[in-house]
């Protein structure tokens, strides 16, 4: 048979074409309705050559991520963004700069021996599991710590994707190999977890005689190194804390490590303080204040309580659009917001459901109307 | 039918790729913002796990921060950039050769270049809904390779060239697999209904 350039499979193979059924212009949408009236017997080729670069193109789009892993991803890429402060974590290697290194073996081996003495002692089981604990230079069993001795919060990252933002002067430490029925950290200072959800993992922080569990929130650990108190405050979420020391008993160590949440139980906006000889706690359940700005640094397309206005600026400087608002009706509604990785129009979508408002798109411009926040 | 990301005047690759090289947040986080989401789906191509690619494609956008006073200064495609980083990055995550070696399998025979016969008979009149639900399984069935090509060709919207180099393979090979890829959609259909009919038949009879 002749060849005929024109055929089912050329068609879908033709740069052109393709061009022109993905990205119609005034251009090629004259080119080839010329084309089609030229040749009208082509009319049912074209249009399932059509149909066929649709289907491919949406099948093999399909893939894109939630909006959850896209947070993720990008809560790890951020953090790398302020490199001084920043410490990543992963569990098939244990990353030790050489300067890091020096300072840690000596800190690690007068301080950390106290700490990971606890670790070895709290862990059900512990003699069998802990082989070669007292080496903290990047064997495979070794315990990994973070000190934070710049003025700075530092965040950690963890194996699961969980984050710590450790404050000035605080430790954390936990095991380089991941454990597989628990996630475990030690903690002497101060810090704020978000600890990604997994309710087959508890997520537990030691702080010499009291244990935090949870299966995945966020919340702060007050817990400085020579107090008789630790503080708890929960931000989202359900924790569980509890007493773990030298003379919980074995069924107690065990308890600990199931995803069950015992002992006193907080949940969104409650703190408590904790006696570290008795675990109980020292005052009632209390409701937290609205908590201290924890320095999550505003970032772009990520608005916490954000003014509209700041919003809008921060649009308009990324796209290169001009908003048009009316300031007064909407310039100090607060926002609260993760856009980051959705396209603009998803992103006015989600900002106008917030503001109770609607948005037009006329040439370079958008334009926002509604009744705001008032 | 122009969207309204063409119509604005948005920054340009290179204008973002030189703030990246300078040290500029934003333009870091509007490059993420721009290209995470279609290098993940390209990511799924190539690695069943999505904590694979998660972790590649983080990887490659830390790798960029990270080197950021090291990058070239021209770049075309900041797109293409990040596609052959993390062709690379998921490779070497799965210990995989690159596969240069396919390009020496092609028999010319197999696939013209140009020259196939039409095929009138098999698509008048289906509609769009019936050929999406027939393609969608079978395109899920076609070979690693294959599905990598048609990504990359009818949703990236890269060249035949620019694929070559992402793959790793020649212009030609790309097209074998883009050949290869759309002749099994159509003949799969082709194979059905003769073999219906003839079951139908020997039913009956």
């Amino acid at each position: 048979m002749k060849y005929d350039p024109y055929s089912l499979t050329e068609l879908i193979r033709n740069d052109d074409f393709i061009a022109w059924v993905r990205y119609p212009d005034a251009n090629n949408e004259a080119r080839w309705q010329q084309f089609l009236s030229e040749n009208p017997e082509k009319r049912k080729t074209v249009e399932a050559a059509r149909n066929y670069v649709n289907i491919l193109s949406e099948d093999t789009g399909k893939n894109l991520p939630s909006i959850e892993q896209t947070n993720k991803m990008w809560r790890a890429v951020e953090s790398h963004l302020h490199e001084e402060n920043v410490a990543e974590v992963k569990t098939d290697k244990i990353v030790l700069g050489w300067r890091w290194l020096r300072i840690a073996a000596s800190v690690a081996l007068i301080l950390g021996i106290s700490s990971l003495s606890y670790w070895y002692l709290a862990k059900p089981g512990g003699a069998a599991n802990e082989v070669g604990l007292s080496e903290v230079k990047g064997q495979e069993n070794a315990t990994i710590e973070k000190v934070n001795d710049t003025t700075k919060p530092m965040t950690i990252l963890l194996g699961d994707g969980s984050s710590v933002v450790l404050q000035p002067g605080g430790r954390l430490s936990f095991s380089a190999k991941e454990n597989q029925k628990k996630r475990e950290v030690t903690l002497t200072g101060k810090a704020f977890f978000e600890i990604v959800k997994n309710s087959e993992r508890p997520f537990l922080v030691y702080t010499d005689g009291i244990a935090t569990k949870v299966l995945g929130t966020s919340f702060l650990i007050d817990a400085p190194e020579n107090s008789e108190e630790v503080k708890v405050e929960v931000k989202t979420g359900k924790v569980s804390v509890f007493a773990l020391n030298r003379n919980s008993t074995m069924e107690e160590r065990e308890e600990a490590g199931k995803p069950e949440l015992k002992g006193v139980i907080l949940t969104g906006d409650q703190k408590i303080s904790v006696s570290r000889q008795s675990g109980k706690p020292v005052r009632s359940l209390e409701v937290a204040a609205e908590p201290e700005e924890m320095d999550i640094t505003r970032q772009l397309f990520m608005f916490d309580e954000t003014p509209a206005a700041e919003v809008f600026s921060a649009l308009e400087s990324a796209y290169n659009v001009k908003i048009v608002y009316n300031k007064d009706v909407f310039g100090s509604c607060p926002l609260n917001a993760t856009l980051i990785g959705q396209p603009f129009i998803d992103k006015l979508t989600v900002i106008c459901a917030a503001l109770d408002a609607q948005f037009e798109i006329e040439e370079n411009q958008v334009i926002i109307k509604g009744n705001g926040c008032k | 039918m122009t969207t309204f990301e063409t119509l604005r005047r948005e920054k340009t690759d290179q204008e973002l790729w030189n703030g990246i090289r300078q040290g500029d947040e934003k333009s870091f986080t509007l490059v993420f913002d721009r290209y995470h989401g279609t290098l993940y789906n390209y990511g799924c191509k190539l690695s069943a796990s999505s904590a694979v690619v998660e972790d590649a494609v983080q990887d490659v956008f830390i790798d960029i921060w990270r080197l950021r006073n090291n990058l070239t200064e021209n770049v075309t495609s900041v797109k293409f950039y990040l596609y052959r980083a993390l062709r690379r990055r998921i490779n070497i995550g799965q210990d995989k050769f690159p596969v240069t070696e396919e390009i020496t399998f092609i028999d010319d025979h197999e696939v013209p270049a140009s020259g196939t016969n039409s095929e009138t008979i098999f698509i008048e009149g289906e509609s769009k809904n019936i050929l999406e639900k027939r393609l969608q399984g079978l395109i899920a069935r076609l070979p690693e390779r294959q599905v990598e090509a048609l990504t990359l060709r009818y949703f990236d919207d890269f060249s035949i060239e620019e694929i070559a180099q992402i793959m790793g393979v020649n212009d030609k090979s790309v097209r074998n697999f883009i050949y290869k890829a759309l002749t099994s959609l159509r003949q799969n259909r082709e194979f059905i209904l003769p073999t219906v009919l003839i079951f139908c038949l020997l039913w009956f009879l």
